[in-house]
């Protein structure tokens, strides 16, 4: 069997949007950064795949961006967690409902 | 493969990177003062930050001057005129934000030093927007202005509720930079560049539009319209708005959305041009953004949740010359910038004047704006101005801004063009609903909770509401001069 | 057929869950509190420090393979890489997070 390009493709969709839908769906928001990486990670898979059908390098230069900026993101989302677990342990994305939106 | 492996050094127009290396160069230094004198450092951080940002506006002027367009890295980053007047716009924003931020930063809870640094990183992110033209520079722009805005929107130490704006604000945010990297891959596997020039020209020879294109279009735009809140991706706005410190309230609403804006017309007018999904796309998303946003904005009763509303549905405004860009490209381009500009100026003169009414009432209902006009009479007048420019009342600056949409409605005709033009109407008699209950509050009711000290305006303060208000009442009485820096704004690439 | 024979043995078998049962461990130590066990806070900073200078080595490496080619130039650009890295390690000394408390 051959693996194609369109598998991965496919992987890379499948792995977006179950980090999408985990992100709508799941409320702990620990949870909710990890479906983000996820998602980044089904781009960095398609890019990488374009990047290799297409032969241009391009496609891996992207990947090495969004990794960097992934991990700076993630970083500042777990401050903000921790920042407010501290606050309130045990706290799920409804419970922050101070402001109604 | 050696061909691959060969390296020549790329060409930098030292020049053409003086506003972005200035930018980075202070806040290099902030970080270093922060380093070396820690707490003793405080009083010297705003001003640097200022004088920082005034002299980034110096290499600008000169590259104005000098007129030619800068290409750099095969065409990644271009210099052009639509660059510089964006870009001049972003300095002095965050200049008057500056201002706005020195005393509400000081008495309240706030890491300092740290705040300033952030936002001249955020700064320099929308500077670095404004220039690039290549999936990957508006990537790392994009993410270089939204990650330190995620952390300023958290700002106030132990406040749950900025705690829970910052929180609400990023997972938002990066739910929004993932849709767009995912349309990024699409459209990369789909035209085998990132630069935006040859996606352009790509996009021109694969005639047919694909599943794959619609998708990859719709999902970068998608990722913007969160960015500039336009409904249904606004659920963010009204609650980080409100949870945020005012001055970073102020900031997201004018400057981040202003860059998110950039980014788009770069995305429309170059990347994209003429891609089926985009006209209609827009039409929906400026109608659904202008109407909405409105209309929740009638029933506020909290001033910075009115203002935000009233931001989201001036972004539907703003939304509205994309709707047109196939047909009056050049006149939609003018019609958005001059639009921005305007806004920028209004919106943080009213913003301005939050901040000083809520430094004595410590509140932010709307009752706390009653009886204004006895005791701040100053203020109220110039609140009158901002109000009046939001909604679109002559002389203040704003109804040049309408007279831009109507323009290049007018110019691109047609059913659909003149629907939209229909709607606009309509919406902008509905702003004046609730612009006109803030003019009630502070014109004809009783002063609130009877506390009748006259409001001390701080000399930082003071000097944002001032040069707000000159801009917001020159543009509006001279609409030339506004009009020359949207006629200038080209885009190097429009004239292709 | 796998599916099949799950599917019968489920409707067949007893269902009788206890308290002991559900917890995640049958025998031995009994779980303590909630299934987000607090780490301990300190460790959260390093953490966070390390997966950021760890991701910054992915525009370290294709270049230091290719060290001679880029010369003088590459050296002066990753100089000032490293440098405003290095500024947000002292700065993270500096706040006093890189202290064992």
């Amino acid at each position: 069997m051959i693996v194609t390009t369109s598998w991965y493709l496919v992987l890379g969709a499948l792995l977006f949007i179950i980090g999408g839908v985990g992100l709508l769906v799941r409320r702990n928001p620990l949870i909710m950064l990890m479906c983000v990486e996820l998602m980044l990670n089904g781009v960095n898979l398609s890019f990488v795949a374009f990047s290799k059908a297409l032969g241009d390098i391009g496609g891996q230069t992207v990947v090495f961006f969004v990794l960097v900026v992934a991990a700076a993101e993630v970083v500042v989302g777990l401050g903000l967690i921790v920042a407010i677990l501290r606050r309130a342990p045990g706290s799920t994305a409804d419970d922050l409902s101070v402001l109604k939106g | 493969m050696e061909a691959l492996l060969a390296f020549t050094r790329p060409p930098l127009d030292w020049h053409a990177l003086a506003p972005e290396l200035t930018l980075l160069a202070v806040g290099t230094i902030l970080t270093l003062v922060d380093i070396i004198w820690d707490e003793k450092s405080k009083q010297v951080m705003p001003t640097l930050a200022g004088v920082g940002l005034l002299a980034g506006l110096v290499p600008i002027l000169t590259l104005a001057l000098d007129g030619t367009d800068r290409a750099m890295f095969g065409g990644a980053y271009m210099v052009d005129d639509f660059a510089l007047v964006m870009k001049a716009l972003f300095l002095i924003v965050g200049y008057i934000i500056v201002l706005m931020s020195v005393d509400y930063i000081r008495d309240g809870d706030y890491y300092e030093n740290e705040y300033y640094t952030l936002m001249l990183t955020s700064l320099l992110g929308m500077l670095m927007m404004a220039s690039s033209r290549d999936l990957i520079s508006v990537f790392v722009a994009l993410e270089l202005l939204s990650i330190p805005a995620y952390m300023m929107a958290a700002w106030r130490k132990g406040g749950r509720r900025s705690n829970e704006a910052g929180l609400k604000y990023y997972l938002m945010g990066v739910f929004a930079s993932a849709i767009m990297l995912y349309g990024m891959s699409l459209i990369y596997g789909l035209t085998g560049s990132t630069s935006f020039s040859s996606i352009a020209s790509a996009m021109a020879l694969n005639d047919g539009v694909t599943a794959m294109s619609i998708l990859g279009v719709l999902f970068v735009l998608i990722g913007f319209a969160f960015k500039v809140s336009a409904v249904p991706f606004h659920n963010w706005a009204p609650d980080t708005y409100e949870g945020a410190p005012t001055p970073v309230t102020a900031f997201l609403a004018v400057a981040s959305k202003a860059a998110g804006m950039v980014a788009l017309i770069q995305l429309v007018f170059v990347a994209f041009d003429n891609h089926e999904v985009i006209q209609p796309f827009f039409w929906l998303i400026a109608a659904l953004t202008m109407t909405v946003g409105n209309l929740i904005a009638l029933r506020q009763t909290n001033i910075v949740r009115l203002l935000a509303y009233s931001g989201i549905a001036q972004g539907g405004f703003m939304l509205v010359p994309f709707a047109v860009a196939g047909q009056a490209s050049e006149r939609a381009l003018q019609a958005i910038v001059i639009y921005l500009i305007i806004y920028a100026f209004m919106n943080l003169g009213a913003f301005s004047v939050v901040l000083a009414v809520s430094r004595k009432t410590r509140s932010g209902e709307l009752e706390s704006f009653g009886g204004l006009f006895q005791y701040a009479p100053g203020l109220a007048v110039a609140m009158t101005i901002f109000l009046a420019a939001l909604a679109g009342i002559p002389p203040a600056g704003g109804w040049f801004a309408k007279f831009g949409l109507f323009r290049a409605l007018l110019d691109a005709g047609g059913a659909w063009a003149a629907t939209l033009g229909v709607v606009v109407a309509i919406n902008t008699v509905i702003a004046f609903a609730y612009y006109a209950r803030v003019l009630g509050q502070m014109w004809f009711q009783p002063i609130h909770e009877g506390d009748e000290r006259p409001i001390k305006l701080t000399s930082a303060l003071g000097s944002a509401l001032v040069i707000a208000l000159v801009a917001t009442m020159a543009f509006g009485i001279l609409p030339g001069l506004v009009g020359h820096f949207g006629e200038v704004a080209v885009l190097s690439t429009l004239g292709r | 057929m796998a599916g099949g024979m799950l599917t019968i043995a489920r409707i067949l078998r007893p269902q009788r869950p206890t308290r002991q049962k559900l917890i995640a461990y049958e025998s031995g130590v009994d779980p303590v509190g909630g299934e987000w066990a607090q780490s301990q806070i300190r460790y959260y900073v390093f953490a966070v420090l390390f997966v950021l200078f760890d991701v910054e080595a992915v525009f370290i490496f294709p270049w230091a393979t290719r060290l001679e080619v880029y010369g003088l130039f590459g050296l002066v650009e990753m100089a000032i890489f490293i440098f405003i890295l290095v500024l947000g390690l002292f700065y993270a000394w500096r706040k006093g997070v890189l202290r064992w408390v």
